[in-house]
């Protein structure tokens, strides 16, 4: 689970700053919950929900990005950008087809048998999958086995094998080694013994490309490196993996850091047992320049794309000359004001539904783009998220403070004076730290909010410091108690809502640094209900469940959504690009093509 | 001399374990966030903090992490490892100096010939329409941001997005040995680009000093003398080059600072554009490395220069 933020300061200029990903479901029409995509994309442009998976056989790609990778090892992998060439050369257990309306079998030969009691996973893998050279042998159940475990080594750290992973039993105290709870009872089943009943969302989290399988006699001299260098040396299972020489080391010949990155086909890929069409004989990945430059060139290139968030105005130079070069992709994370539920004013639920009522989310909207690459927020659990047409779909729940996006004072007085202040505006003595970024559009939005606070009688103080700032000394720490933080936001995993709220909202999930809980909401009845959904079974019952919780915290008004965000992506007119609807619209090796 | 060039070695050195200090106190003691969180992911658990804390190092105390980081710089040479690529700072570093060596030389040798050049013609061609032209073109050189002037550039000259595609544009750059003809295409605009401001202040300067001179008692008694006007004008531009070397050793850190835009913007896998992604990813062993790098230049610019400097006026080793 990560939120919409910094690493990606590179990316600041673009639009939203957004770069991280997920794998997860979406859909190309309704299922799961997750709402009907295609209709949130104004007619006339490109989504990953109405793409063509057809394509020519044939071709070298070229893709230019300002930003390098950051983790090419598969089980450290955790960013929209590794990714895009992760999945191109990995196969985890399960994948998401670029639109597909939920997980498919990968390496796994169908879906997972999950037992009664929702405390055993099995699952059953496809037999003639071989790794890349120098590898060169069948994939089996080990190789997965070792890929999860491998991601409790501290010399890999792993950054969610904790987070989704630790209901395994041993799990929790791993290092590395063998884990008690991980059985692989013959070459190809896998089988997962849990703690808790918490089988179906465990056996959601199996498509992350932590369970991609790495040979262990190979990789475990690498391992052993602090930290590992197994990226230097991976070899692939997917339709195509880093070039690399004859000892498999792919470092400064398939990957030069800041520089580049080639994929070629790998010659142990066997289609027939794999749903990527993979077109392209060549990918070759040129890392570095600048967003504007790179927009430029790939609008006017050819057999080019670009692969990270586009710049505004770039977007606005391709929905004037460009159309059919963009492609807008929903489901890119969530934006909202965190309020503090904690300390300081906002203590008081009806001045957080004051301040709800009185903020033009639809002015934060128009800064971050408008239409082409946002819509207003009601809720929290957005677009391709199972559970968002149940809370509400775009209009959101009734509620007379979130229904009027564009504000509405009059309300807002109302809950002033249900919390104390007769006059409708606050008399208090507090001082409100508002603590936004200081990059574009960031910074006009905490602008919007500060004045908002302001015309409803707060006596505000304004900091703007840079992004990766703003969270790690302000936000993202509790002890400094801001009342404020007018610019995070959330991006799932994968497509399951508890990814969504759970680590956002949960009151047992604050903690003291790197805090995700920005207004360290603590409900003990939203926290009961959370608990209870964990164990939810079926998607269906899940995104209902999820959908209640989201319900009850827009009730609270525990912060105030403002911005469900669509990622755009530029391709050159002779590139049939084909984006990943589940990660942010970035393009998919596998599937796109040269016309 | 020798002993001049000795004790400016040697303050060099101190320079250097000072700066050394420094970037440690900056990115290591006063951190904008901890790499480990970062590293971390956004759900990060303790344990896992920790975990990473240890494999960076970072859970040792300030002063041992200080001793480790010094005795790797001044004894092995070794900078540390990339908290994101996990690949050892002296080898991004050592893949990326040609690159920036390249860009920095050849910018640096267009801005001396070039403002100097303008510099001369202006000071001789004083209030005429040589020097007007001239004078002009350096205010607007000196007032363009490199950014800005090399979007310009591209946008006009190169062969992917330019008006008149006549150049290779961004992200063209080869190593000189692989292509030598493709390597010096590919950096004539950003020689342009980053030599256009100091070459401007140069030729500013050597104007305004040269026309000084120029009006000095002893050209005029060599005049007088029937000494040729070239030989005058020589005798002239020594006297007027001073100033104008000192300021070189200035305008190197100059240089560097802005071969960040100038890379960032054509795409050269250099050092600064290193120095740009690592600053923004609280990468600090990189960053630390290449502010060392950057450090390591101008020093050796300025001893270069202080050399120089002496060599041309000799009551300057004595004081």
């Amino acid at each position: 689970m990560r939120s919409i933020r910094t690493i990606v300061a590179v990316l600041a200029a673009a639009l939203a700053g957004v770069a991280l990903a997920a794998c997860g479901s979406s859909e190309s029409g309704a299922g799961a919950g997750g709402g009907k995509v295609s209709v949130l994309v104004p007619k006339g442009y490109q989504s990953p929900a109405t793409e063509s998976l057809s394509g020519k056989r044939g071709g070298t790609l070229e893709v230019l990005q300002e930003a390098d990778f950051e983790h090419l090892d598969p089980g450290i992998s955790y960013f929209a950008l590794d990714y895009t060439e992760v999945f191109a050369t990995q196969r985890p257990l399960y994948s998401n087809k670029p639109n597909a309306d939920e997980t498919v079998p990968d390496m796994a030969a169908s879906k997972p048998e999950i037992s009664a009691n929702n405390k055993t996973i099995t699952v059953h893998l496809r037999e003639g999958v071989h790794f890349s050279p120098p590898v060169d042998r069948e994939v089996t159940s080990e190789d997965v086995a070792y890929a999860i475990e491998r991601g409790a080594n501290p010399n890999v750290a792993n950054p969610y094998l904790q987070t989704y992973f630790s209901s395994i039993e041993g799990m929790p105290h791993a290092n590395g080694g063998p884990v008690k709870g991980i059985e692989t009872p013959n070459k190809h089943e896998i089988v997962f013994h849990l703690t808790e009943p918490k089988g179906f969302f465990v056996a959601e989290a199996l498509c992350l490309p932590l369970t991609a399988a790495v040979p262990k006699e190979y990789a475990e001299k690498f391992d052993r490196n602090k930290p590992s260098n197994y990226y230097a040396y991976q070899v692939a299972t997917g339709p195509y993996m880093l070039k690399n020489d004859a000892e498999g080391k792919v470092l400064g010949i398939g990957y030069v850091p800041g520089k580049s990155a080639t994929l070629v086909r790998n010659p142990k890929w066997n289609p027939k047992t794999d749903f990527r069409p993979a077109y392209l004989n060549e990918i070759d990945i040129k890392i570095g320049g600048t967003q504007a430059v790179i927009d430029r060139q790939v609008l006017e290139g050819s057999n080019v794309v670009q692969n990270e968030p586009v710049a505004q105005s770039a977007v606005k130079l391709a929905a004037e000359h460009y159309k059919s070069q963009l492609s807008l992709s929903p489901g890119a994370g969530n934006r909202y004001v965190a309020l503090n539920n904690k300390v300081g004013p906002f203590k008081n639920v009806d001045l957080r539904k004051a301040v709800f009522a009185a903020i033009d989310r639809a002015a934060l909207d128009r800064e971050r783009g408008g239409e082409l690459v946002s819509n207003v927020a009601t809720h929290f659990i957005y677009p391709t998220i199972p559970g968002f047409e149940q809370a509400g779909g775009l209009n959101g729940p009734k509620l007379d403070y979130d229904e009027h996006p564009e504000g509405d004072m009059a309300v807002a007085e109302k809950y002033m004076k249900l919390a104390g202040y007769p006059s409708g505006k606050y008399t208090g003595t507090n001082t409100v730290q508002v603590v936004g970024a200081s990059d574009t559009p960031e910074k006009e939005d905490a602008e919007i909010v500060n004045q908002t606070l302001k015309s409803l009688g707060f006596h505000t103080k304004l900091t703007l410091v840079e992004i990766a700032t703003m969270y790690a000394k302000y936000c993202d720490a509790p002890k400094e108690e801001i009342e404020v933080c007018p610019t995070v936001g959330w991006i799932a995993d994968f497509a399951d809502p508890q990814t969504v709220l759970r680590p956002t909202f949960d009151g047992n999930a604050i903690v003291s640094t790197g805090n995700v809980n920005y207004g360290q909401v603590n409900i003990p009845s939203v926290n009961a209900a959370m608990q209870a959904a964990e164990a939810v079974q079926g998607k269906e019952a899940r995104a209902k469940a999820w959908a209640k919780i989201d319900d009850k915290l827009i009730e609270n008004a525990v912060a105030v959504p403002y911005d469900w965000e669509k990622a755009p992506r530029l391709e050159g007119k002779d590139v049939h690009g084909v984006a990943m609807l589940w990660n942010e619209g970035a393009w998919d090796y596998s599937f796109t093509s040269l016309k | 001399m020798i002993r001049y060039v000795i004790r400016r070695l040697l303050w060099g050195v101190v320079l250097l374990i000072v700066v050394a200090a420094l970037t440690f106190v900056l990115f290591r003691v006063l951190p904008s966030a901890n790499p480990a969180l970062l590293r971390a992911g956004r759900d990060p658990n303790p344990g896992l903090v920790k975990n990473i804390e240890a494999l960076l190092g970072l859970n040792k105390s300030l002063p041992e992490q200080f001793w480790d980081y010094m005795k790797e710089i001044f004894l092995h040479f070794q900078f540390g490892y990339s908290y994101y690529s996990q690949e050892s700072v002296r080898s991004l570093i050592g893949g990326r100096l040609s690159a920036t060596v390249s860009l920095t030389v050849g910018a640096a040798a267009l801005w001396i010939l070039g403002g100097m050049s303008v510099g001369v013609i202006s000071a001789l061609r004083r209030h005429k329409l040589a020097d007007r032209l001239a004078m002009g073109g350096a205010l607007v050189a000196i007032s363009a941001p490199e950014f800005w002037l090399g979007f310009v550039f591209l946008l006009l000259f190169a062969s992917d997005i330019g008006k008149f595609r006549i150049l290779p544009g961004a992200g063209s750059y080869v190593g000189l040995t692989s292509d030598p003809w493709k390597w010096f295409t590919s950096l004539i605009m950003p020689w342009i680009v980053l030599a256009a401001g100091s070459a401007a202040i140069f030729a500013r300067l050597m104007r305004s000093s040269l026309s000084e001179t120029m009006g000095e008692d002893y050209i005029r008694t060599a005049r007088a003398k029937g000494l040729p006007e070239r030989r005058v004008v020589r005798h002239g531009i020594r006297a007027a080059i001073n100033p104008i070397i000192t300021l070189f050793g200035l305008e190197v850190g100059v240089l560097l600072g802005s071969a960040v835009l100038v890379e960032s913007v054509f795409n050269i896998p250099g050092i600064g554009e290193l120095n740009y992604k690592a600053i923004q990813q609280s990468d600090f062993p990189v960053t630390q490395g290449t502010v060392l790098l950057a450090s390591l230049f101008i020093i050796v610019a300025n001893i270069v220069v202080d050399v120089a400097y002496a060599y041309l006026d000799p009551r300057v080793r004595y004081s």
